[in-house]
């Protein structure tokens, strides 16, 4: 299966760098064709700019700004997204991917004013991510990350795809025992991709 | 009040735009002191880089990257962010600023051994979050409102603790009519002016 690994952490030698090789490395192992997308290494600019903005809505041409990573979107089969929770939401490197490839025309069309998904290419997503506070301050937020992959990406991949969405909670007070079974953990998940 | 308003938009002639517009007029006539951040305009870099990241944890009042955007956290008694709403949630750009900028010893400070954090933003004691979304409204609450949730729940929790909090959208943008869009800020207008 040929699977786009999406990351974003600007610290190489961070727990996030060492989940990131482990995901790398185990699909590889397994025979899948990775296309690793650091996002941080290729130096993305997470801004949509203001002539994004204005073309947004005009299939074809909308594509041209990010035309590399789109055509990388499309070739993949899988989508699997390392990163660390933030503020309960995406770093911003993560989000403005969302805000700038996932266009219309991409992962969505508008019919008669309503969203039709069609990022019918991918076919399973795992997300592996970290959160510095516990899961019950999470819970009592809504937990807004998980339901960003849970209900938001659910909707616009292949119908029914399964969908992993991998989280350790509570880093601030993680120590080596919680941080390697959340290793073996991911480890399991690829391995079974 | 002292209310600093955060605005997030790439194209100067949004809706957005008059949306900020008429946030600060009704402040202004309430007799609020404002002040206005326009993220794109000053050009903010949203990226936190790799020694930003590595000090994050235990950064310092006088290590913050950008004192004068500290400045203003210091300042407001109240904050109002304007933005539009993409993939249910905050603008890259926006969500930057809340990483970069809401740093620890400014923002809040959390015990090492329970892990509780302690808010430090309690001179803030009213948010407003003014919104536009693509999505209908039933679904925006399905999908959990992520956006809006990390402003009215995770950033709230920093202020005071009986802090007011006024949230508006404008739902469905794509099939928005002058009408309803004259309707909102109206309505913006209204609830600004009692905020």
């Amino acid at each position: 299966m040929r699977v786009l690994v999406l990351h974003a952490h600007p610290v190489a030698e961070s727990y996030n760098g060492a989940l990131h090789r482990l995901i790398v490395e185990r699909l590889a192992a397994r025979g899948h064709v990775v296309d690793d997308c650091d996002l941080y290494a290729e130096d993305f600019d997470p801004r949509l700019s203001r002539e994004e903005r204005i073309g947004y809505h005009e299939i074809g041409p909308n594509i041209e700004p990010v035309r590399d990573y789109v055509e990388r979107l499309r070739a993949a089969e899988a989508l699997v997204l390392s990163y660390p929770v933030w503020n309960f939401g995406y770093p911003a490197m993560l989000k403005g991917f969302f805000d700038r490839v996932f266009l219309p025309g991409v992962s969505f069309n508008i019919v008669n004013g309503k969203v039709r998904p069609c990022l019918h290419n991918i076919t399973k997503v795992a997300a592996v991510t970290t959160y510095g506070g516990s899961s019950r301050r999470a819970f009592l937020v809504g937990d807004p990350p998980r339901k960003a992959i849970n209900r938001v990406l659910r909707v616009i991949i292949k119908p029914a795809a399964p969908v992993h969405y991998l989280a350790h909670y509570d880093m601030n007070r993680s120590t080596d025992a919680t941080r390697s079974t959340f290793m073996a953990r991911v480890a399991k998940t690829m391995d079974g991709f | 009040m002292k209310v600093l308003v955060v605005y997030c938009h790439p194209v100067p002639e949004s809706f957005c735009a008059a949306v900020r517009d008429t946030v600060m007029g009704a402040l202004s006539e309430a007799g609020h002191e404002t002040r206005l951040l326009d993220l794109y305009a000053i050009g903010f870099d949203p990226v936190m880089g790799c020694d930003e990241r590595r000090l994050y944890n235990d950064m310092c009042r006088d290590q913050h990257p950008m004192p004068d955007h500290a400045a203003h956290l210091a300042w407001a008694e109240g904050i109002v962010f304007v933005y539009p709403t993409w993939w249910y949630g905050l603008p890259a750009m926006l969500k930057g600023w809340l990483d970069r900028v809401w740093t620890p010893e400014i923002t809040f400070e959390i015990n090492k051994q329970s892990g509780v954090i302690k808010p430090l933003m309690t001179h803030i004691r009213a948010l407003g979050v003014v919104t536009t979304c693509g999505a209908p409204r039933w679904w925006s609450y399905f999908v959990g409102h992520p956006g809006v949730r990390t402003l009215t729940r995770g950033m709230r929790a920093l202020f005071a603790r009986r802090c007011k909090t006024v949230f508006m959208a404008h739902y469905l943008m794509d099939v928005s009519t002058p009408e309803t869009r004259q309707a909102f800020l109206s309505k913006v207008h209204a609830r600004m002016k009692a905020f």
